[in-house]
């Protein structure tokens, strides 16, 4: 049998004034009919450029593809008109539905122009094909769906708006790009489980790109890994992974969080000192909507939240997006205002007597954010954001300014020369190192990570969490580590705290708490999780396809 | 780094030069009228308001490479003279409105709530009178000259930079750079003029040029009016002025101050343009 999609020596390059640089390098891969392929590697690999390649779209005009063919059914893709093959035949969704949905054209509109215009259907078949698609993809009530806009969904819905939008032409291949990245890891099991579906049912063909080796691991047939612009493997998943040959591929498999390193699991704090953090029933609201002539509404960020940090610990809090996580990073810290309870730092309660402990807080507490790139100053050299640092704090005598900077890049692991250099000339790894540096300035007792190793490659998450426990076994730092991320929670923390909607639903040591959740919210969460073992299927997060034998 | 093949690559002043030749040439044409109006003096032909009662409204000639004018005075050596004085409306007219704009739009967009309400207030009642109006009542109230040009300026001009920088500001105090130097406990001035400032600076700078044309022009316009440079005094808007009476017979007396005017403008506007590319305004 021959393959459905045919790429052969496909080189792109990128030229611009005078500078140039081949970012795709003689790729050739085949895509099977009603096969499911993980395309997997970095950000910056070249695996969004090659499926751009493929159907025509390329993001810059410095870019030119200098050699290759791209055959579908054994016709020659470049020669044939490319706008009928875009939507028709290869049908693509991307990794932010938002920005990739019309904001201002409803849902149903969006489908039903695509079947009028590939399918020539009349308005009236094209809204009914349009509702039937909807129900397809999972919508509970495709008929209210139909009229409704992109903002009044989820983000999980949204990628189901936006398969759907694919799917209307009917197309015989689906390039999904990181189409679950933005995702909460329940929605993320759920729109996996429909595109494996997809392909069972309507025999579609699928290239799924990710940086996640436990997605690909999950729903592929087949894994090709890509770096700089090269396949550098690829074969039959499960020989891939139980036998991976190339040394990106075992370090990419050695990086993934859900494997369980020997002798990671760290040991039960002794209580015996007092709690560094106290937090009793903190409540915040937030205003939203409402205002002149309309009742005030408020939404409750946080609904009477109870917890102890103690020193030494390592206390990780998780829980989907919206759980309120991030906002109580903020308010212990006195970031946001709080609207009720008490929170104290070392004895100095925040509520009561908020200049001092602010003043305390300033010294005592570090923070590191999730965008590497955001939480810099771009205008300022990694060395000038470390000096004001000393400087405010006013423990470092001028003199030992420098000497302290180039320490606290020994410590994250940063060269000293980075100290001249801006954010800007970094990589993502670089800067969330130069962010930890900065936290360190401050000579803290206590860390407070949001979501910090989110927004990075596997390979750098792995580096940037061992950077962490090796900072805690050194210094005995507390660290509040806040992810949506359970894999890396489990590896590094201790304890966990779960949220869901603004509340603690449950709060243990990691290993109890892992092996048996008490509450249901919990399981779930964790059995979403994708495994890097395809044996352990994924089972988090409930279909919502039963309404299927309606269609 | 990680690229997998690196060719070959241009002298690097080369290609700086070819993608930013907008900014080349508008640096060229500003430096040029900066070099014109200092060395006024040496470069003139003659004295700008000395009267030739026997050369009056000679048309373009050898001696009199742009004519003269109804009261015999060389316009050459006018428009060359008319540089400094242009120069310095474009330069005074922004600078003010820019420093007064940039500490009300900060403090505005950084303390919200009724700061805030208040100074959009104020910006929405200075909107609300068209420009040339309220200039022309602030001028007639101090008296025609060019101070009073400059105070006017400062006093209508500052609202555009008040609410482009406010809106930098409301959007770069919410990033994570801005929460973190909130949470290391740095003061609200530290926070406000070196973490927040600069980085919303950029916007302005490019409108700064642009804004400079708008002040030239209308320093023409109020000088034409009779508010602004007194004559005898050499200014590209008062020649424009004072010789419209004479456009059917001596065209050279309105055409080349005029010229003066859209040349330097000109050069003024590409520089932004520039800037805006270089600083990546539009990303």
């Amino acid at each position: 049998m021959s393959a459905q999609l045919e790429i052969r020596g496909l080189s792109v390059v990128y030229r611009d004034a005078g500078e140039e640089r081949e970012l795709l390098q003689d790729i050739s891969l085949d895509l099977q009919r009603g096969e499911i392929l993980g395309l997997v590697g970095e950000s910056g690999s070249g695996k969004s450029l090659l499926c751009r390649t493929v159907i025509g779209l390329m993001p810059s005009r410095s870019l030119t593809m200098t050699a290759g063919t791209v055959t579908l059914d054994g016709v020659a893709i470049h020669d044939t008109d490319m706008a009928g093959l875009r939507g028709r035949r290869i049908g693509m969704i991307f990794q932010n539905p938002t920005s990739h949905l019309d904001p201002v054209m409803t849902i149903g509109k969006q489908i039903a122009e695509g079947l009028r215009h590939h399918k020539r259907l009349s308005a009236v078949a094209a809204k009914a094909e349009a509702i039937g698609l909807l129900r397809q993809v999972g919508f509970p009530d495709p008929g209210r769906a139909y009229g409704s806009y992109a903002h009044e969904f989820s983000g999980g819905m949204r990628q189901r708006a936006m398969i759907a939008v694919a799917l209307a032409c009917d197309p015989e291949i689906l390039i999904a790009d990181e189409p679950t990245t933005a995702l909460d890891v329940t929605i993320q099991a759920q729109i996996l489980r429909l595109l494996i579906e997809l392909r069972d049912r309507r025999g579609l063909s699928i290239i799924l790109i990710t940086h996640d080796l436990g997605v690909v691991a999950q729903s592929c047939d087949r894994i090709a890994v890509m770096r700089a612009g090269r396949i550098v493997e690829e074969g039959e998943k499960r020989a891939l992974l139980a036998d991976p040959r190339h040394p990106y591929t075992r370090q990419l498999i050695d990086s993934h969080p859900t494997m369980t390193h020997a002798g990671d699991e760290p040991a039960p704090h002794p209580h015996d000192r007092k709690p560094i953090f106290e937090i009793d029933d903190l409540r915040v609201h937030f205003p939203a909507g409402g205002g002149f002539l309309t009742p005030k509404r408020e939404f409750q960020a946080l609904k009477g939240v109870s917890l102890r940090v103690w020193p030494g610990e390592t206390v990780g809090i998780v829980g989907e997006s919206g759980s309120g996580k991030s906002t109580l990073a903020r308010a212990i810290l006195g970031l946001t205002r709080i609207t009720s309870g008490q929170v104290s730092f070392e004895g100095h309660v925040l509520t009561r007597d908020p200049k001092a402990t602010l003043k305390h807080l300033h010294h005592g507490a570090a923070m590191v954010f999730q965008d590497p790139f955001n939480a810099l100053n771009p205008r300022l050299t990694i060395g000038e954001t470390l000096a004001e640092v000393l400087r405010t704090q006013g423990e470092t005598p001028a003199a030992e300014i420098e000497t302290r900077i180039g320490e606290l890049l020994d410590m994250v692991g940063l060269e000293r020369s980075y100290a001249t250099r801006r954010p800007r000339s970094m990589s993502g790894g670089q800067c969330q190192r130069a962010g930890i540096a900065r936290a360190l300035a401050v000579n803290p007792r206590v860390i407070i990570a949001d979501e910090c190793v989110a927004a990075l490659d596997v390979t750098i998450q792995a580096q940037i969490v061992a950077l962490f426990r090796d900072l805690i076994a050194r210094t005995g730092l507390t660290l509040i580590f806040i992810a949506h991320d359970l894999a890396i929670v489990r590896t590094l923390c201790e304890r966990v705290v779960v949220m869901h909607h603004g509340a603690i639903v449950e709060e243990g040591p990691s290993a109890r708490i892992f092996a048996r959740p008490e509450q249901a919210y919990t399981a779930a969460l964790i059995a979403a999780v994708p495994d890097i073992d395809p044996d352990r299927p994924l089972n988090g997060g409930q279909t919502t396809l039963q309404q299927e034998s309606a269609t | 780094m990680t690229a997998p093949a690196l060719s070959r690559r241009a002298p690097r002043w080369r290609a700086f030069l070819r993608r930013r030749t907008m900014l080349v040439a508008g640096l060229a044409i500003l430096a040029s009228f900066v070099l014109l109006a200092l060395l006024a003096p040496w470069v003139a032909p003659s004295d700008p308001i000395f009267q030739d009662t026997t050369a009056k409204l000679l048309p373009p000639s050898l001696a009199h490479p742009m004519g003269t004018d109804n009261f015999g005075r060389d316009v050459l050596a006018r428009v060359i003279w008319g540089a400094r004085i242009d120069l310095q409306i474009a330069v005074i007219g922004v600078v003010f409105p820019f420093l007064i704009g940039t500490g009300v739009g900060t403090v505005a967009g950084f303390f919200g709530g009724w700061v805030d309400a208040l100074f959009m207030r104020i910006i929405d009642v200075v909107l609300a009178f068209p420009f040339l109006v309220l200039m022309l009542s602030i001028i007639t109230i101090l008296g025609p000259g060019l101070g009073s040009f400059y105070i006017a300026m400062a006093l209508v001009g500052w609202v555009s930079y008040a609410r482009l920088i406010r809106a930098q500001i409301l959007v770069l105090k919410t990033q994570d750079f801005a929460v973190a130097a909130q949470s290391l406990g740095f003061s609200r001035a530290r926070i406000m003029f070196r973490h927040l400032l600069p980085n919303a600076l950029a916007g302005s700078l490019v409108f700064v040029m642009s804004d400079a044309v708008l002040v030239l022009l209308n320093g023409a316009a109020i000088s034409y009016l009779g508010l602004g440079v007194q004559p005898p005094l050499a200014e590209w808007g008062v020649m424009v002025a004072e010789a419209q009476g004479f456009i059917t017979q001596a065209w050279w007396i309105t055409l080349f101050p005029g010229l003066a005017i859209v040349t330097l403008a000109f050069g003024f506007s590409l520089t932004g343009d520039a800037l805006a590319d270089l600083l990546g305004v539009h990303e």
